[in-house]
């Protein structure tokens, strides 16, 4: 029922960033005399950098955190509780409607960004699966994130503090620890399905220790996905929720 | 008759503070007033019979079924929550067929059924306006159109007359008596005793989250006209009415506030006394600018009740 609030709305102007620094890359490229860089290298960079360290966090912790707090603090839990549909249906619904809207929102902009950089290569086919496994890597990062933080607002009330605190604190800095510390972060499964290592400027943030092969990857993500949501159908469930007056 | 809700021995307290203690009844179909002060546990008793808190002791059963999580239960259950909270972005057509749809029915049924709970409570016609635009009037009759949509066999309704202008209450009153009459269990709580009278003659008094007393509502007018009131008159001549009251023997004391324009009378039968005042006003050439009884609460009236 949140389709039509001023969050997604925001959060689709926020998604649309990335195509406006495209088009002005392109601009400036256009117009400048320097030697052009590949567009799909561009894109690459944006990718990690824009997407995969930062919207795709932001998208999933405010969709995800949302999914029972929203009712909770909107006071509208009530209406959805007294209807002859189980709680943990209710969850599923509500994360798997958020996640195909911000799976959209987020598989636009970067369609939108590809074709965008790419303008002079449109006929190069190799580059588009480049773009279907960025699309593929992305959307499984939300799908992730989102159960996860579907968890964490189920179970906090600060629940947008502490995801900022993960996603910009534990994520940014488990991934780059030696051993098997990296993989409790949910970042080091979505680089190990993109190939290494990439040149350039931002080959840094793409810097991977021990990569796990990617059919363990994809089987810890869907195992990240089922077990918090899981959890989060279970403390729903199970949790009585008093709305503060 | 068989009972629709039984309670026994419910209590649910909130940290230190006590919502509901001890509480055994049971509810049969036809119109149930729950009537308290506010604080007294009327919403924490319809939220626990509705499933949605669980209590700390005791059980609750709608139909012979403990009623937390299990939910197919509520395809016959109807709730009009007490706070004024809605998706405000969304159409009172979008919520009510978003809501019947979590009900399973078919999209031809769905649409029926929300047109025709619309058409009840009068608000088919601004059916596509978005929620925030409603007033606080549309919005309690949107709550009690969610609540009715889906023909529930009980409902419960939290306080459905907060915030209404008379003909509001009237015409939600008369929608009510109206279900009454369906073989519908029906429970309904407010902390105004005439609303809850022109509802029903079945009342559940609570206070202090305990159940204080039950029965027909003559009883519980016993027990408040034992109490005595104080009534508030502003008029053109306060010290002439006064003489006239003083010779009554239901009025106890009266006095005249600082500026003297209004008359405080205190009076052990309300009936008696609202029956003498228009002729006395009539009789004597007084003007009323206004009447009111300071006390008329029903805290007062249960502090009184309890001793205080």
């Amino acid at each position: 029922m949140g389709r039509k609030s001023k969050k997604t709305k925001i959060f689709f102007i926020v998604s649309i960033l990335p195509v406006v620094i495209a088009l002005i890359i392109k601009l400036n490229q256009f117009f400048s005399d320097r030697t052009a860089i590949r567009g799909i290298y561009i894109f690459d960079n944006m990718t990690i950098a824009i997407y995969l360290q930062f919207l795709i966090l932001i998208l999933a912790l405010f969709y995800g955190t949302s999914v029972c707090s929203e009712e909770v603090e909107g006071k509208t839990l009530t209406y959805l509780t007294t209807r002859p549909v189980s709680k943990s249906a209710l969850i599923v619904g509500k994360y798997t409607a958020y996640t195909s809207l911000i799976i959209i929102m987020t598989s636009s902009g970067v369609i939108l960004s590809f074709l965008i950089l790419n303008l002079n290569d449109l006929l190069d086919f190799s580059l588009y699966k480049i773009l279907l496994r960025d699309i593929i890597v992305l959307s499984l990062g939300l799908m992730c994130y989102t159960a996860f933080f579907t968890f964490i607002g189920t179970i906090m009330k600060k629940s947008i503090l502490f995801g900022l605190i993960f996603s910009f604190g534990w994520e940014n800095v488990i991934q780059y620890f030696p051993g098997s510390t990296q993989r409790f972060a949910i970042i080091h499964y979505l680089k190990s399905l993109l190939p290494v290592p990439r040149t350039g400027r931002f080959s840094f943030l793409m810097f991977r220790l021990e990569p796990s092969p990617p059919l363990f990857a994809v089987f810890m993500i869907f195992l990240i996905i089922g077990v918090f949501l899981g959890l989060a159908c279970i403390l729903f469930s199970w949790k009585e929720y008093i709305f503060e007056d | 008759m068989n009972p629709i809700v039984e309670t026994e021995h419910l209590s649910k307290w909130y940290g230190n503070v006590l919502g509901l203690s001890d509480v055994s009844l049971q509810i049969e179909p036809g119109i149930t007033g729950i009537l308290g002060p506010n604080g007294a546990g009327k919403s924490t008793f319809l939220k626990l019979i509705s499933g949605q808190i669980k209590p700390n002791i005791g059980t609750c059963a709608i139909k012979g079924e403990m009623i937390r999580n299990n939910y197919p239960l509520f395809s016959n259950i109807g709730f009009c929550p007490e706070q004024d909270a809605f998706y405000e972005e969304l159409t009172g057509w979008q919520f009510m067929i978003g809501l019947l749809k979590l009900h399973h029915f078919s999209f031809s049924e769905i649409d029926a059924r929300a047109r025709k709970a619309l058409e009840i409570v009068d608000l088919i016609e601004d059916k596509d306006r978005i929620i925030k635009s409603y007033s606080r009037g549309m919005r309690q009759r949107l709550k009690f159109a969610q609540a009715i949509a889906h023909d529930p066999e009980i409902i419960i309704l939290d306080e459905p007359l907060n915030g209404l202008d008379p003909l509001g209450r009237r015409k939600i009153i008369h929608l009510i008596k109206s279900y009454k009459g369906e073989g519908r269990t029906i429970i309904v709580s407010s902390h105004v005793l005439p609303e809850i009278e022109a509802m029903t003659k079945r009342i559940i008094l609570i206070h202090q989250g305990k159940i204080f007393a039950q029965g027909d509502v003559h009883y519980i007018r016993d027990l408040i006209d034992t109490h005595p009131h104080i009534v508030s008159i502003k008029c053109s001549d306060p010290r002439h009415l006064a003489s006239k009251f003083i010779q009554e023997d239901f009025v106890l004391n009266v006095n005249f506030n600082s500026a003297e324009d209004t008359l405080l009378v205190e009076t052990n039968n309300r009936d008696k006394f609202f029956g003498l005042l228009p002729s006395l006003f009539v009789k004597h050439n007084i003007e009323v600018e206004e009447i009111t009884s300071p006390d008329d609460n029903l805290q007062a009236v249960f502090d009184y009740l309890v001793g205080r």
